[in-house]
């Protein structure tokens, strides 16, 4: 508590400089002279050069497209696999899991609900059982409750398989996280012990030193509420699992903007220690690409390293590995994520769901485009943001443009 | 009839424009021309010709498509408020805001506001300082989902912009918040002094 206090004394002060900057420059000759002064948080690491407004943000996805009009037929997948819709009428739905029973919880980072899509008698029903959260990003499953990470808080709905069509009020469990917007909705995910939630705590602009409670991933232990860091040096993590068997977490990181239109990569890491890795933001991205600015008389080799390189800008955002059955066996083992798309690249990428396949030594043996077809030249219908495996081995894929599931199945 | 004609080729263009200019596909292409049909509603207010009648009341003429629908798809879901807009967007699906959207879209842009020369140079220079063309346009002219601000009336634009200050008004992604928040109420009247200045 003391230590968010702390927090924001410092953020009032760097806006109370901005703010001073600004008036001053408010006063000078009125003349339009080249920027100056301290750029607000979002445009920090922008130079003239890229203040391009063909690079403005894509319009995020807020409406959901009726079934009978997303393009389904667009996707491709492999020889073998079907790609089929699954559920739709989400507007924003992004993170998923899946309760025991088969139920899929849904969360949204900008209309604000939670969905929960139900499975009965072969049909799907989309049931909207939140609204007005802020940004409730996270979803996690836990012994018949569902956490939800909002922005700056994390809350449960407590029963809430019994009660989807009149849900509880939420129950608070932490409400002491920073509540900067700029990268501050939240991946969640619960531990394979069922101790712990793990979130990331983004960096709250685009590059700038953060305080030492940002870029992080964290984990809330669900006994004691006792919240700690796991890794730093963490841009934002918007996907994260925990592989099967060696019960380490894997990541994806979101490179920081404006320096390169082919660099910093998007990055898949791992945690081979269970506390003190650094991954290097602000100071040096992809493990060996020194930022411009920040970097200066820093070395990358201070910090740890990612497992691959993803590439620049392709906004790698959910990440599962693949446990099932359904798939063909050379799948066991592999990591499905989920490319959001870029914005800030002259040439769009991502836009797809990739695979990456490891050897028995955890080294990336290859990554390649498993469903694609969102992206048709420059324009987009569609841009996947989480991957879920349900228990009987097929894949679903969230789509928050279009505020669908896909599903991604082997065989019959 | 012959208004009739012209308004189409008008209403034709925009919809061409429309289409070539945002990145994003949609299955159902809005129509203007129905879209006129139901902004009947809108006009009391906005006028017509998307001029509105107040100067608390935004013009819509030649807003981005994307930016009416992004509000009204906000105001709906109570998100944004005020102005009974709320209540208005309630019955709208997002086909009749496509089509609303892309009526007042092909609208001729509201004319330059003249002003005291000072403030609207000192506006520029804080845009500038801002970037806020790096997101409105060269021109503040709007793109995408983000609003035009040339020839906007410069009561609402202070009303806006102190309410994304506050909080009052949505943040969608957080950039406007960060934008504002370092603006004094001086800084606020010269911008928007600059921007209803722009044609």
């Amino acid at each position: 508590m003391k230590y968010n206090m702390k927090n924001s004394a410092l953020h009032a002060l760097m806006f109370a400089a901005g703010m001073v900057v600004v008036s001053v420059a408010g006063a000078q000759a009125p003349a339009a002279a080249p920027a100056s002064g301290i750029p607000p948080t979002w445009a920090q690491g922008r130079t003239a050069d890229g203040m391009n407004p063909a690079l403005a943000p894509n319009p995020p996805g807020i409406s959901a497209m009726p079934a009978d009009e997303i393009p389904v037929s667009k996707l491709k997948v492999p020889a073998g696999f079907k790609v089929e819709l699954w559920a739709s009428g989400m507007p924003n739905g992004r993170s998923m899991t899946e309760s025991p029973s088969g139920t899929v919880y849904v969360g949204t980072r900008f209309t604000g609900n939670v969905y929960a899509v139900v499975t009965k008698d072969g049909k799907r029903e989309v049931k909207t059982i939140a609204k007005g959260l802020h940004r409730p990003n996270g979803v996690a499953f836990v012994n018949g409750s569902l956490y939800v990470a909002e922005l700056s808080r994390i809350i449960r709905y407590d029963n809430i398989e019994q009660n989807l069509d009149s849900p509880p009020a939420p129950v608070v469990v932490f409400d002491a996280l920073p509540k900067d917007e700029p990268h501050g909705w939240k991946f969640m995910r619960l531990s394979p012990d069922g101790q712990y939630l793990y979130f990331q705590i983004g960096t709250p602009a685009n590059i700038v030193v953060q305080p030492v409670t940002h870029a992080t991933i964290v984990r809330l232990n669900l006994k004691t509420n006792i919240l700690e860091t796991v890794a730093s040096g963490v841009r934002n993590s918007v996907g994260m699992d925990f592989q099967p068997g060696s019960k380490e977490l894997w990541f994806t990181n979101n490179g920081r903007d404006w320096a390169a239109e082919d660099k910093p990569g998007d990055t898949l890491n791992r945690l081979v220690r269970p506390k003190g890795m650094n991954f290097g933001y602000p100071f040096c991205h992809q493990g060996d690409f020194l930022d411009p600015e920040f970097g200066k008389g820093r070395s990358c080799e201070e910090f740890d390293k990612p497992v691959y390189n993803l590439g620049a800008h392709v906004a790698a955002l959910g990440m599962r590995f693949y446990n099932g059955k359904q798939f063909p066996a050379d799948y066991k083992g592999n990591i499905f994520i989920a490319e959001h798309g870029s914005w800030n690249k002259t040439q769009r990428v991502g836009y797809q769901v990739v695979r990456v396949v490891l050897d028995s030594q955890n080294k990336v043996v290859k990554s390649e485009p498993f469903v694609t077809g969102w992206l048709e030249g420059d324009k987009f219908w569609g841009r996947p943001v989480d991957v879920q495996m349900l228990k009987d081995g097929s894949m679903l894929v969230s789509d928050d443009e279009t505020g669908a599931i896909f599903r991604v199945s082997y065989g019959k | 009839m012959k208004f009739v004609i012209s308004t189409k080729a008008i209403l034709g263009v925009a919809f061409f424009t429309t289409l070539c200019l945002s990145p994003v596909i949609y299955a159902a292409p809005p129509d203007a021309l129905a879209g006129k049909a139901k902004a009947q509603t809108c006009f009391a207010c906005h006028g017509e010709d998307g001029i509105s009648i107040s100067p608390d009341i935004p013009n819509l003429a030649a807003q981005p498509p994307l930016s009416i629908t992004y509000q009204l798809i906000q105001f709906r879901g109570q998100q944004r408020k005020g102005g009974a807009m709320e209540a208005l967007a309630a019955p709208l699906s997002d086909q009749d805001m496509r089509d609303i959207a892309a009526y007042f879209a092909s609208l001729p842009a509201p004319p330059a506001k003249s002003g005291n020369a000072d403030q609207i140079a000192k506006g520029q220079q804080i845009s500038s300082t801002q970037y806020c063309n790096s997101c409105h346009g060269p021109q503040l002219q709007g793109q995408k989902h983000i609003a035009r601000l040339a020839g906007q009336s410069k009561e609402y634009l202070i009303a806006q912009l102190k309410n994304i200050r506050s909080g009052a008004r949505i943040d969608m992604d957080g950039t406007m918040g960060s934008a504002a928040r370092g603006l004094s109420d001086d800084d606020i009247d010269a911008l928007a002094a600059y921007a209803a200045s722009l044609k």
